[in-house]
């Protein structure tokens, strides 16, 4: 069986000589969503037109359920686009804006209206069908875009920033309202964005990219968990980077040398040896925060090892989460968010004098580059 | 603004000014075209108001020592090379604009190559194709060579106004058409084409005016059957009456129920596509 899309090698040289995409791969299964994400210039939204075939294919093959497509123009491949200006068509109204794609694939008028009617009640738009668009609201507009998209039956929905021009309110309903039609349409979405939340929030896999390059492909809890690279690292989580170098390991838990003593984290990658740079990456809501009255001994030995003296600067309490900097032996300030529960006893004692701990499994180790 | 009252009234006084010299020459030639004739001269005062002149150039009046104007071939010649140049111009422009939407290779040397027929002196561009048509044997005429001069002359308006159009346009209603299946060609016909609709007539407008009343590049393209600036001009040189400034009223009644025309046009066209080719953009 084949993929629903599938990239191999695929890259992008623009005619000034910059690479947009290198060595692009990936394959989606039917009815998977994905998200590329990551800063702006950084080949995703490149290679989002390249499968759409806005844009041409500098090296590489692109397949769409086995099928090379390579060399088929934009209007003969099985996707649709959805634009972040939406992109509707102004002179005409919103029914003829969604079927339009329909009249000419050569649908009958009264089978175009059907279908039309069909998408637009699963998206709430009956109401304004005969309405010029252009005096309704940017997420009416954008369900417009995706009615319109999504009339045509593509395989494969490809989607620019969709939600990019919308306020955070609305930005929410929309993406729980497009998670849900995907998940009833069973169809391939391909979503780009630099918001990383919203890739975590809709996504099955994301794709990290970075000038050009593809960081890591992962469904969102393990690339919020385990990254692979230092980027990932900085770009997805609330993140403390520990740079040291790998001491002793045991299995997939390595000993890390670092300014604030032996660290023990998880190693994602095999082929590091010991000695070699890396970087212990935290989570901010990993560390536990425990007041200086507590026993580090103790703490050494529920922890592994995991222990780190700092000094409290900062701490607001917002619901239920504390924000908290804490300034640790060299200086360095560190921002973590604790449950108020687990950061009572700091409160309570009236300390500011801390021990930071996490577990082993909860840091992961990347090489440094 | 507001409080500086001097400043105010200055502008509004060489506004007043600049207004006046405009239409100052019109409103004097439109009232002596209302001279009585065939005694009455080119000049102040009015012997007597009548619309003679009027009649004359229609042939409505008693045969007189005043020629009647040879100006019917030459009406019929200007405005059929004025049509036919304008949907050249237009159907090229809009072609050029079109290409020019994506950088190439050269793109900037072919820009100014473009706009060179607009900024060379025209009486050079008339001599110059008089010359070569001369050198290579072509009969010159106003529906060979001038037609050509022309198309040179009012091509760069009409590129320029659709370049700034496509400026405007957001490409990717045109790539929302593709992705929906809609061939280019198709696009082009039915979604592009009618929101770059205003800027198509106003390059029209632009090449018909220009071509009407072109009168230098023509000068020595023509041939031996004028246009009709050149048949005015010819008249100039044996005795002025004021059939001429009839003549000149009626031909200003035309270019404005010409841009009567085109605004009802724009106004019909905004209406049916009233964000014209640029959905704003929502931040």
């Amino acid at each position: 069986m084949a993929y629903d899309l599938e990239l191999t090698g695929v890259e992008k040289v623009y005619d000034n000589g910059t690479m947009a995409v290198r060595n692009f791969d990936l394959q989606v299964e039917k009815g998977e969503f994905i998200s590329f994400v990551g800063p702006s210039g950084c080949g995703k939204t490149t290679t989002l037109r390249m499968i759409a075939g806005f844009e041409s294919i500098t090296s590489g093959e692109i397949q769409i359920r086995g099928r090379r497509i390579n060399e088929l123009p934009a209007e003969q491949r099985p996707t649709s686009t959805i634009f972040q200006n939406y992109a509707l068509f102004p002179h005409m109204t919103v029914r003829q804006n969604i079927e339009y794609g329909l009249s000419v694939k050569g649908f009958k008028a009264a089978q175009r209206r059907e279908k039309a009617e069909g998408i637009m009640a699963k998206l709430e738009l009956l109401e304004v069908a005969d309405r010029r668009h252009d005096v309704l609201s940017g997420g009416q507009r954008q369900r417009i875009a995706l009615a319109r998209g999504l009339a045509v039956e593509p395989d494969i929905l490809l989607l620019d920033e969709p939600l990019g021009s919308l306020d955070a309110n609305l930005r929410k309903s929309i993406q729980n309202e497009l998670k849900l039609l995907q998940r009833n349409l069973g169809i391939t979405f391909i979503f780009v964005t630099h918001a990383q939340s919203e890739a975590l929030v809709l996504s099955d896999r994301v794709v990290v990219m970075n000038r050009g390059e593809v960081e890591q492909i992962s469904p969102p809890y393990e690339l919020y968990t385990r990254p692979k690279t230092s980027f990932v690292a900085q770009f997805i989580g609330r993140n403390t980077n520990i740079p040291g170098t790998i001491k002793d390991r045991d299995g997939d838990i390595v000993v890390v040398d670092t300014i604030y003593g032996a660290l023990r984290g998880f190693l994602t990658d095999g082929a590091l040896e010991d000695g070699a740079q890396v970087i212990a990456v935290v989570p901010s809501e990993a560390i536990d925060v425990h007041p200086d009255s507590i026993d580090r001994e103790e703490l050494v030995g529920r922890y592994q090892g995991n222990v780190v003296e700092g000094q409290v600067r900062a701490a607001y309490v917002v619901g239920h989460t504390v924000f908290n900097a804490i300034e640790l032996s060299d200086g360095r300030e560190v921002n973590i968010e604790s449950h108020i529960e687990k950061y009572r006893n700091v409160f309570e004692t009236g300390t500011s004098r801390v021990h930071l701990t996490w577990l082993p499994n909860e840091a992961t180790v990347i090489g440094k580059g | 603004m507001e409080n500086r009252p001097a400043l105010r009234s200055a502008l509004a006084i060489y506004t007043m000014l600049f207004i006046g010299f405009l239409y100052a020459p019109f409103v004097v030639l439109g009232i002596l075209s209302f001279q009585s004739g065939p005694e009455g001269g080119p000049q102040f005062p009015i012997i007597e108001w009548s619309t003679y002149w009027y009649e004359h150039i229609f042939g409505l009046t008693p045969p007189s020592r005043v020629a009647p104007l040879p100006i019917g071939e030459a009406l019929v010649r200007s405005m059929t090379l004025a049509f036919v140049t304008m949907v050249t111009s237009t159907v090229l422009g809009t072609m050029t604009a079109q290409a020019f939407r994506r950088r190439f290779k050269g793109s900037g040397f072919v820009f100014y190559l473009v706009v060179l027929g607009m900024i060379v002196p025209g009486v050079l561009v008339g001599l110059g194709i008089a010359l070569v048509a001369n050198d290579l044997s072509i009969a010159r005429a106003w529906w060979g060579t001038a037609f050509v001069t022309h198309v040179l002359y009012t091509f760069p308006f009409a590129f320029l106004v659709m370049l700034a159009i496509f400026n405007r346009f957001d490409k990717s209603i045109e790539e929302a058409a593709w992705s929906l299946g809609v061939p280019p060609i198709r696009t082009f016909r039915k979604v592009t084409f009618p929101l770059i609709f205003p800027g198509i007539l106003s390059s029209m407008l632009f090449a018909f005016t220009l071509s009407y009343d072109e009168f230098p590049r023509t000068l020595f393209a023509a041939g031996a059957d004028l246009t009709l600036p050149l048949a005015i001009y010819g008249t100039f040189s044996v005795e002025i009456h004021p059939n001429i400034f009839a003549f000149g009223v009626l031909t200003t009644l035309f270019s404005f129920s010409l841009l009567a025309v085109y605004g009802v046009l724009m106004a019909a066209s905004v209406r049916s596509a009233k964000k014209i080719a640029i959905q704003e953009d929502i931040e």
